[in-house]
């Protein structure tokens, strides 16, 4: 028999956590189909968390996963334009027909790729400098120095990929208008895997040091907070604190969710939940930074 | 003997492809590496000139891999002193090694594109001051320096030791110390 998992009309992070509970109640005995019929909308991280589950259904077993493609044309579409499907067909039995793919919409800064190796990166970081840094000037105001540093926010969210999610994953760049949250423009950078995820990863040297309170959540504090690595190294562990910094510089907005965590640093222009513990549980890490335009005029 | 070191041609040699980008931990060690064989190749070798005029985007681990690793296994040499500047910095970059640096407690000498030399990483107030006023003066004995800044000989003596077992100025004769600058 197979399991519907529905893909909420409005897909993007909030309402990730409805797509996870649904996706946890599957026993993992059966085919699932991810319903994406009725889909209206999907942010870049709605479009890398499908990617993720797809793979996480593949390995549980059960057989391939499906996938519906959106009933509305335009949504279809942009979700071609994304390069998303091209990504989505080795992961599930795509049902519906899928748009040829248009060459990519400003709005796409970065299409749907793959990361697995330090080479993606580089090309990953080649193609929004090259191509994306005029965009990220010109629209959202984000100067030289900003979109280096964008550049470098961007390498480091895929290097966790590389260094420690034991699989691929992958990575999508998006510019768009946040009317009623921020009414202004946004650049988001999604970054997910379907990999052992921040517990896994720091299990060896965090987790008798927490003690009971070690969880998804804690994890993700130490990583963030407190630059842990799994190494000794005092020089790892950078990555995510550099992130993190050029978040605060910028007014960004960055929220890492692994396993049943999840963990934000909180412009001041958003209101969310700094960390939370006992979400549904969803396979690897999933990154997302949300950084507002019109920097410039704020500096 | 100065070596310059164009750091985006060694990241392109490393790579065996064009690339202005220093991201990733592995491009960081191959390029480390390749500064690493250089430095082999040419004993005679004591002040490298790390050259960044070229590089576009420098992540953490990069920085860490390129920069506090390299100072980090060539302080230790006692056959020969070597020390490092980096130039041609973008801010971005600068603020990249600084950080990674203060991380290991380690400093060298940066000076960024618009010209501004300054020192990166962990140093104390004092030794900041010291080397600021060794850099103004182009070189400088202990007791001047006491002198201009109206602090203790001793004092004085102890940040150029400091500063010159850091390898952020040069011993030179005479008790003179000589600021290391990408000029």
């Amino acid at each position: 028999m197979t399991a519907v998992v529905e893909v909420p009309a409005s897909f993007d992070d909030r309402s990730f956590e409805a797509f996870a509970a649904a996706l946890a109640a599957q026993d993992g005995t059966g085919r699932v189909l991810v319903d994406a019929h009725a889909t209206e909308w999907a942010s870049p991280f709605g479009l890398v968390g499908l990617l993720c589950a797809g793979r996480a259904l593949a390995q549980r077993g059960g057989g391939k996963p499906l996938l519906t493609v959106p009933a509305d044309a335009d949504v279809a579409r942009y979700w071609a334009h994304t390069g998303f499907f091209e990504q989505a067909e080795p992961l599930f039995e795509i049902h519906g027909a899928v748009p040829k793919r248009q060459p990519a919409e400003t709005t796409v800064l970065l299409e749907v790729t793959p990361v697995a190796v330090a080479g993606d990166v580089h090309r990953v970081v080649d193609r929004i400098q090259t191509r994306s840094a005029a965009i990220l000037d010109a629209e959202l105001g984000l100067d030289a120095k900003a979109t280096i540093g964008f550049g470098m926010a961007l390498s480091e969210a895929c290097q966790n990929i590389v260094e420690h999610a034991g699989t691929g994953g992958w990575v999508a760049v998006h510019a768009y208008t946040w009317r009623r949250r921020l009414g202004r423009r946004v650049v988001v950078i999604a970054v997910g895997d379907a990999g052992v995820g921040f517990r896994h990863t720091l299990e060896a040297t965090q987790a008798r040091r927490y003690g009971d309170r070690w969880s998804d959540a804690t994890a993700l504090e130490a990583a963030l907070i407190h630059g842990i690595s799994k190494y000794r190294d005092p020089g790892r562990g950078q990555g995510l604190r550099g992130i993190r910094m050029w978040a605060e510089r910028w007014k960004a907005k960055l929220s890492i969710r692994s396993g049943t965590g999840r963990i934000v640093r909180v412009p001041d222009w958003d209101e969310d939940v700094p960390l939370a513990d006992g979400l549904p549980p969803f396979p690897g890490a999933q990154l997302q930074l949300v950084v507002p335009g019109t920097v410039r005029e704020e500096r | 003997m100065i070596a310059e070191i164009d750091v985006r041609a060694v990241l392109s040699r490393s790579m065996c492809e064009f690339h202005s980008d220093l991201v990733t931990r592995a491009t960081g060690r191959a390029v480390r590496s390749g500064i690493e064989a250089h430095l082999q190749e040419h004993p005679d070798v004591t002040v490298v000139v790390l050259d960044f005029s070229e590089v576009r985007v420098l992540d953490c681990s990069c920085a860490d891999e390129v920069v506090a690793q390299l100072l980090m296994r060539t302080a230790g040499g006692r056959d020969r002193a070597v020390y490092f500047v980096v130039r041609g910095l973008a801010e971005a970059h600068a603020d990249q090694i600084d950080d990674v640096l203060r991380r290991h407690g380690l400093a060298l000498v940066g000076e960024e594109r618009g010209g501004g030399t300054r020192l990166l990483g962990f140093v104390t107030d004092l030794m900041r001051a010291v080397w600021e006023q060794v850099v103004r003066a182009g070189s400088a004995r202990p007791e001047d320096l006491a002198a201009e800044l109206a602090w203790p000989v001793d004092e004085m003596h102890r940040a150029l030791a400091q500063l010159a077992e850091r390898r952020l100025v040069i011993p030179a004769a005479d008790r003179h110390y000589l600021p290391l600058t990408a000029a």
